[in-house]
């Protein structure tokens, strides 16, 4: 069956070069949201077993969603995919309950390697 | 509207190129600093060249009087780089460095000129790490920065840039922001470029969302 991700950004052009960034053999249903607060929305729709999360964003941003995602009960594998590589800021999301950091631009061979340690793809 | 506006997705692979440089410039400020950097979403724009005053005004606020680095670049892209600090910025600059004992004029001007030189070199060399393959002048795609200079110092914002002095028709602004957390500091870097460079630009954003 196919694994419902949710791919998080504001840019298009951004949630474009993850998603080809993606396994091919990786059997997904692919759902976009623009901000935070869309991203909320489907991961409650049950579309987001796999989040791929950028942090920067408008309306509402990553570190909040994942707080959100952490007080309804984190049910969603969170990879956070973001150009701000301070070790801080990778410190923080993991706190919050991402799983692991892929910083920008993405790296098709270091999402795959992610996906095959956490045994989700392939 | 003029011929020199970028199309949506043009735009759009500007803003995610300048999000990507900006976090490696804002990497290199937090540790400079030792304070955790909050970052902005990039903001693009083309303009006339008369309404590149105001635009920064807009960007930057204009109940503040601000100090400003400027550095122009040349090679692979042509245009003139602000930084652009609050008016108190340049001594909280000295106090989150750690110096104790107040800093005199010249000691404040330099340390204002060394984190600005880091943030454009940064910042205008992750767009260009990012771009240079996808242009006929691949590994070539050098970048020349003129030494940095205090261009104004507590000035309002729409003071920093005279239309008259330059050549340009058009300007395509580039800007990102830093801000401190915790802190009452905030850095825009403005990034400007000439016609011609925007044509090149346009260009290579179109190669670049063709590759993906």
């Amino acid at each position: 069956m196919a694994t419902p991700i949710l791919v998080v950004d504001d840019s298009p052009m951004a949630r474009k070069m993850l998603i080809k960034s993606l396994p091919s053999t990786w059997d997904v249903e692919i759902t976009q949201a623009v901000n935070g607060k869309e991203a909320l929305d489907a991961y409650r729709a049950g579309k987001a077993d796999v989040m791929f999360l950028d942090l920067t964003m408008p309306v509402m941003d990553g570190y909040e969603v994942l707080e959100n995602i952490q007080k309804e009960g984190l049910n969603s594998f969170v990879i956070v995919v973001s150009a701000d590589i301070q070790p801080l800021a990778q410190e923080r999301v993991k706190k919050l309950g991402a799983m692991a950091f892929i910083k920008k631009p993405v790296n098709p061979d270091l999402i795959e390697s992610v996906l095959k340690q956490y045994g989700i793809a392939l | 509207m003029s011929t020199m506006q970028l199309t949506e997705d043009q735009r759009d692979a500007m803003q995610e190129i300048a999000n990507i440089a900006m976090g490696q410039a804002g990497s290199l400020l937090a540790e400079l600093l030792g304070n955790f950097v909050n970052l902005s979403v990039p903001r693009i724009k083309v303009l006339e060249l008369a309404e590149v005053a105001h635009a920064i005004r807009d960007m930057v606020g204009s109940d503040i009087d601000v100090t400003a680095v400027r550095q122009s670049f040349q090679g692979y892209l042509t245009g003139e780089a602000l930084v652009i600090y609050g008016q108190d910025g340049c001594k909280e600059l000295g106090d989150l460095m750690g110096y104790d004992e107040a800093l005199d004029r010249s000691e404040e001007t330099e340390l204002l000129l060394d984190v600005s030189n880091i943030l454009v070199g940064a910042c205008l060399g992750g767009i260009v790490d990012q771009i240079k393959n996808l242009t006929e002048a691949q590994g070539t795609a050098e970048l020349g920065f003129s030494a940095p200079s205090v261009m104004a110092e507590s000035v309002p914002a729409d003071a920093l840039i005279n239309p008259d002095k330059l050549s340009w028709t058009h300007a395509l602004l580039v800007e990102v922001n830093f801000t401190l957390e915790g802190r009452n500091f905030i850095s825009h870097l403005c990034m400007l470029m000439p016609e011609h460079s925007i044509d090149k630009m346009r260009s290579i954003l179109d190669r670049f969302i063709e590759s993906f």
